[in-house]
């Protein structure tokens, strides 16, 4: 009992990081039905940019909030020059084009932080033992992390007009345009959003899986399979998506065999893809 | 008022509009009327800037809004209430119409409260998600949701298009109603509800405006009886 406790507290906590990284994806394919390959390498620069931020002296706070801005305005700058001069976007071409943008923030970062892992300093807070479970202090923050991030942007979506206007611009690009929304912003904006979300899972899961310029790969096929699992559209999908993913791979990790946790989520995106194509959300019309 | 001058568009290589003049006056509602296939929707799309003309202008108020992206163009002051409705779905029809307001948010408020006297029945669905509303109260919707821009010139495509009659004669009360307030454009194969509520009748054919007079002046025309009104109008 103690060990399926134990296996679900580490799941939640990387699933809370997966969760993240997957409203990432949702945000941007929701508006303009693009998918970003490079989502993984904003939790890798971010949690890179953090690591030197705090190593030039900055405590904790600033370092995250100088990594989330460097990683903001690199999404915003990919979408200004890679994304918005395509003129027939499609999905397809999105993939293929952000594969290549992914493949040169790696070498950037390669060239930068050299090939070594790096790892942030833990936050504060000291770990602790309920009922024979032991939580790390990290854990609890990147959960904490995932909650804040992961609802304020649900709100955002939810409550702001701004917010309703992205989702606009995702169920009826035409009239979206037609009452004046621009949707060359709107995907500005989504790709903001998801440059902030990813960067925050970048830095809080550094302390304790550490970052190098790699590391983007696995997060962002584990973040796209999280997303899949809530059907690409829906923020509350992505998160949920996040969490069960991170719990299954743990429970498989601590029952099965340690080595099959990467293959957990492949697994897990064919039997998806096999029996629900549109995720294990209940489908509705409502998108993001 | 609004005019466009030798306006021509259409998709990729196949030109649609050859060459289309039209000039609305202040505060006229003018309808449009031609078989399917005659570019009337392509004209619609080509105004509101969802297509990019090939030649000719597009002006308002003087201004030349031709070739501006939708965008622009709502803000210009021309609305476009397109064909098949498109409400956001999974957005109230309070989100709706607020959303209608984008290119000018200080009258929102206001705004609404008119919007549902011109469409009582906005009022009770306020809070349902517009996707649930019956077709004809998704019509209400979106025309209600281009009248929250206060624009100068309302086009409008098919309002009628799958509705009961009941709900078509609501609907033409309203425009009836705005009539004299802004400058209407009016795409619809009702022929005869068009024509009660017109000030003047456009018809078009293969691209180009081919006819165009009082609704006394057409209803009287022998073809067009043939062609749009049927017997015994």
């Amino acid at each position: 009992m103690a060990d399926l406790l134990q296996f679900v507290v580490a799941g939640l906590a990387q699933g809370g990081a997966y969760a993240l990284i997957a409203i990432g994806f949702v945000s941007i394919f929701a508006v303009s039905g693009v998918i970003n390959l490079a989502q993984g390498e904003f939790a890798a620069l971010a949690g890179l940019c953090a690591i030197s931020a705090a190593g030039a002296g900055l405590p904790l706070l600033p370092a995250l909030l100088v990594a989330v801005a460097v990683v903001a305005a690199v999404a915003i700058a990919i979408e200004r020059l890679a994304i918005r001069p395509v003129r027939r976007m499609t999905t397809l071409t999105s993939i293929i084009l952000t594969l290549g943008v992914s493949t040169a923030l790696k070498a950037v970062m390669l060239l930068i932080w050299g090939p070594q892992g790096h790892t942030l300093r833990a936050f504060p807070g000291s770990d602790l033992t309920v009922a024979g479970v032991s939580i790390r202090a990290q854990e609890l923050w990147i959960l904490a992390a995932c909650a804040l991030v992961g609802g304020a942007v649900w709100w955002f979506y939810e409550r702001t007009l701004h917010g309703k206007a992205l989702r606009a611009c995702s169920e009826q690009p035409v009239a979206a345009r037609l009452i004046g929304i621009s949707l060359t912003k709107a995907s500005l904006v989504s790709f903001g959003i998801a440059g902030v979300t990813g960067a925050v899972a970048g830095v809080v899961t550094s302390p304790i899986y550490s970052s190098s310029w790699e590391i983007g790969l696995t997060l962002g096929l584990k973040g796209f399979v999280a997303a899949t699992l809530g059907g690409l559209l829906s923020v509350r999908g992505a998160i949920l998506g996040g969490i069960l993913l991170g719990v299954l791979e743990n429970l498989v990790a601590g029952y099965v065999a340690t080595g099959l946790r990467d293959a957990v989520a492949f697994v897990v995106l064919i039997a998806i893809l096999l029996a629900r194509p549109g995720g294990l959300v209940k489908h509705t019309e409502a998108r993001v | 008022m609004f005019e466009t001058r030798g306006l021509r568009s259409g998709y990729d290589n196949l030109e649609v509009l050859r060459g289309v003049d039209l000039s609305l006056a202040e505060g006229e509602l003018v309808a449009l009327l031609g078989a399917n296939g005659a570019g009337k929707t392509t004209l619609l799309r080509t105004v509101s800037g969802l297509l990019r003309p090939f030649g000719g202008t597009v002006r308002l108020d003087g201004r030349d809004i031709g070739g501006l992206p939708a965008e622009k163009v709502a803000a210009a002051g021309l609305a476009h209430v397109p064909e098949n409705r498109l409400v956001f779905p999974s957005l109230t029809v309070t989100d709706n119409l607020a959303l209608g307001a984008w290119t000018r948010p200080r009258t929102r408020a206001e705004d609404i409260e008119r919007m549902l006297d011109l469409f009582p029945r906005l009022r009770q669905r306020l809070g349902q998600p517009a996707g649930t509303l019956s077709g004809g109260e998704q019509q209400m919707l979106a025309i209600a949701r281009g009248l929250m821009a206060r624009p100068k010139v309302l086009v409008l495509d098919e309002p009628s298009l799958g509705l009961a009659p009941k709900v078509v004669g609501d609907i033409f009360a309203a425009l009836a109603r705005l009539r004299h307030e802004l400058t209407i454009l009016l795409v619809e194969q009702n022929a005869r509800a068009a024509f009660k509520v017109a000030d003047r009748v456009l018809v078009m054919d293969r691209g180009k405006i081919v006819m165009s007079g009082t609704p006394e002046e057409l209803a009287d025309d022998a073809q067009i009886k043939q062609a749009y009104l049927g017997g015994g109008f």
